[in-house]
């Protein structure tokens, strides 16, 4: 029994580039270029020992041997929305992991990605008992060192655990954290939901400039007032940032009081968030005076 | 609509740590007596916990004296990387 899931699980498992792991996925991604099913196609490819995102095309088909799936994340999803702004007819295909899937419902619902223009190869992702084998950088998230775990927040941390410490303390330990940004914007530029064309966090007049770390808490806040009803949970900001910085569980908090107040669930209903920081639509009509 | 914004910022407060500090009420131009009431009420609760954690500085002096003796016991070293 045992054996017979090993032999399951391989090709999910073995790491080195072996091409035939992903033969039956690359030719899916050739046929579907040679039948114009998409324009192009973004996955992965292995440049100078790193896996970088990369688009695959008709004109160099050949390319699509280079394909792989590995740990590497990145919200390609987010590339397809660039590529959409710019040319909103073309077709693009993408490996999609279930955080992707449920990004691309939000762009979706934002109107910022077409529907009929996106094709998805389904990646295997986030373990469960059942499934023990997943291609996903966050795995084995960073364990907290004892600094961290005694003036800060650990990373690993329920909202519910970080809601257990006092009203002061909880004030220090969020301070803490936040006063590590280096403000690279790290967690926003990777985010597959941010696709504001001007962003609140750039501006001068809401958000002081010229120090470090940056206006806070209000920087961080900022942001995640805008992550309710949009945040998806993939943990990219987390994985991004150099101060690791606990993103994620900040976000949770952030949905699930959008839940509870709004009866919003993100990433799974098809409407838009009725927490909506672009206003409501102005319902008045005007008169003559 | 806005009770439930209002409720959403208040609850993520709370969760940084700044609770009790943001408020809301209704109160119509014709009723003076309640916005007295509603701002004096909130006024003095405000008194009461004492000003925002946010006014004060954060207290650095713990962190440069340690840097301060870290560099101190590090000198010869830093010296000679300066001098290099």
């Amino acid at each position: 029994m045992e054996e017979q899931m090993k032999k399951f699980l391989e090709p999910f498992t073995t790491t080195d580039s072996k091409t035939s792991t992903f033969e039956s996925m690359q030719e899916q991604v050739k046929e579907w270029l040679e039948q114009g099913k998409v324009d192009l196609f973004l996955g992965y490819k292995m440049i100078q020992g790193h896996p970088l995102p990369h688009f695959f095309s008709k004109e160099n088909i050949d390319e699509v041997d280079d394909l792989i799936v590995g740990l590497a994340r990145y919200s390609l999803e987010k590339i397809a929305t660039k590529i959409a702004a710019e040319k909103p007819d073309m077709k693009v295909g993408l490996l999609a992991r279930d955080c992707n899937q449920r990004a691309l419902n939000v762009l979706y619902v934002w109107n910022q990605l077409n529907p009929d223009n996106v094709q998805t190869i389904n990646v295997n992702c986030c373990p469960s008992k059942l499934r023990k084998s997943a291609d996903c950088s966050y795995l084995e998230p960073e364990k907290a060192g004892p600094v961290k775990k005694e003036i800060g927040i650990d990373n690993n941390m329920d909202v519910e655990d970080a809601e257990g410490f006092g009203p002061a303390e909880r004030f220090k330990r969020w301070r803490y954290e936040f006063d590590k940004c280096i403000k690279c914007y790290g967690c926003r530029d990777i985010c597959p939901v941010c696709f504001c064309k001007e962003c609140g966090l750039e501006h001068p007049e809401l958000i002081g400039t010229g120090s470090l770390p940056p206006e806070n808490p209000i920087f961080h806040l900022v942001r995640a007032v805008h992550m309710g009803g949009r945040c998806i949970d993939c943990g990219l900001c987390e994985d991004a940032c150099p101060a690791d910085i606990p993103l994620r569980l900040l976000y949770r908090k952030v949905n699930g009081i959008v839940e509870d107040e709004f009866g919003y669930e993100t990433g799974t209903h098809s409407e838009q968030s009725p927490f909506n920081l672009l206003g409501d639509e102005v319902t008045l009509e005007i008169k003559p005076l | 609509m806005t009770i439930k914004r209002m409720t959403f910022l208040q609850k993520l407060l709370k969760f940084m740590g700044l609770e009790n500090r943001l408020h809301l009420d209704w109160i119509s131009s014709a009723e003076a007596q309640k916005f007295v009431q509603v701002v004096t009420d909130f006024t003095e609760k405000i008194k009461a916990m004492g000003p925002s954690p946010l006014t004060g500085e954060l207290d650095l002096s713990a962190v440069e004296s340690a840097c301060e003796a870290e560099i101190e016991a590090k000198s010869p070293e830093v010296q000679s990387v300066e001098g290099g």
